[in-house]
């Protein structure tokens, strides 16, 4: 599924890289831990978490991660954002909590164990 | 075969700690091996729990070829490595967050030729501060890994009171016998285990 059809379907706000939103989201991981996402997560995962540090695009650029989104309303720092737009890592916003929105992606079909 | 040491080692560390891949220490072993792939000959790790002052603080300082002021601007950039097998080092980074998250910050100070000091600190209490994790483990990784070429001094405060260990020390007392020997090795993890336990302990006055 492209990531424009996620933020179409989910009301997401997008913050960083819409040039990027054709790319595909082959299944999604949710964790707030960095060095949980650089063990478990997948290439082309779409990427659910609250962390707004700019190290969430690096370790995105890491492990070929297609978007971040951030939930809870949080907001990403200056720095995250630019650091996303010059690496082409889409991230995105929503006011829902991290399990309302994982609903959705799950209901959209988008899975975390492939 | 020195790398391939302190590979097996971290990674021994990590598997026997599967949940804990983030505590600080892993932090702090990140750092001894920077200062060692620096040169740095010398290193002393100072840990204070500062538990009136509700601060905790990690610092370490080595005598390594440090930074010069290019380097040290960017140490903290996830998108800055020296290394050109992957293009981020989050090393510093990942501290930098894990410092800011816990109402602390991280400073870094270093001279080209001199060597460098990195200060970590944080609220001792504050809810998102990560554990502090196995300091026994990761000494025991940078000895097996530097082979006796560093001269690695730990400090740990506690209180008033204060753990001291420092491998010239044990190296004086093994008459030619390599520091990183297994045997060794394992008598410094209970030696250092055993040491900031006592700094635990309850005083009867």
């Amino acid at each position: 599924m492209k990531i424009a059809e996620i933020v179409k379907s989910c009301k997401l706000q997008v913050l960083s890289a819409s040039g990027s939103l054709d790319r595909e989201a082959a299944g999604g991981y949710a964790s707030d831990l960095l060095s949980d996402v650089m063990a478990h997560s997948n290439k082309g995962d779409i990427w659910i978490t609250l962390q707004t540090h700019p190290n969430i695009v690096a370790v995105a650029v890491l492990k070929e991660i297609c978007g971040i989104v951030l939930v809870n309303g949080r907001k990403p720092e200056q720095d995250t954002v630019s650091k996303a737009e010059s690496e082409s890592i889409p991230i995105m916003v929503t006011d829902l909590p991290a399990f309302e929105l994982i609903g959705e992606l799950h209901a959209l079909g988008l899975r975390g164990k492939r | 075969m020195r790398c391939g040491t302190r590979y097996a080692m971290k990674t021994a560390a990590v598997s026997c700690w599967r949940n804990d891949l983030d505590d600080l220490s892993l932090h702090v072993l990140d750092i001894l091996e920077n200062s060692t792939a620096a040169g740095a000959t010398e290193i002393e790790v100072r840990i204070n729990e500062d538990i009136d002052e509700n601060l905790f603080t990690i610092e370490i300082e080595d005598n390594g070829k440090g930074m010069d002021q290019l380097n040290l601007s960017q140490s903290r950039d996830p998108f800055f490595t020296t290394k050109d097998t992957r293009r981020v080092g989050l090393g510093l980074s990942m501290l930098a967050q894990a410092c800011g998250e816990a109402g602390g910050n991280l400073e870094i100070r270093s001279e080209p030729g001199r060597g460098t000091v990195i200060k970590a600190s944080f609220v001792y209490r504050h809810i998102d501060r990560k554990p502090l994790g196995s300091m026994a483990e990761t000494i025991a990784a940078l000895i097996a890994g530097s082979a006796g070429a560093v001269r690695l001094v730990y400090r740990h405060c506690r209180g008033n009171r204060e753990f001291i260990f420092d491998t010239a020390e044990i190296t004086k007392t093994l008459d030619g016998v390599a520091i990183n020997h297994p045997e060794i090795l394992s008598f410094i993890k209970e030696a250092i285990e055993s040491g900031l336990e006592s700094l635990s302990e309850r005083s009867n006055g």
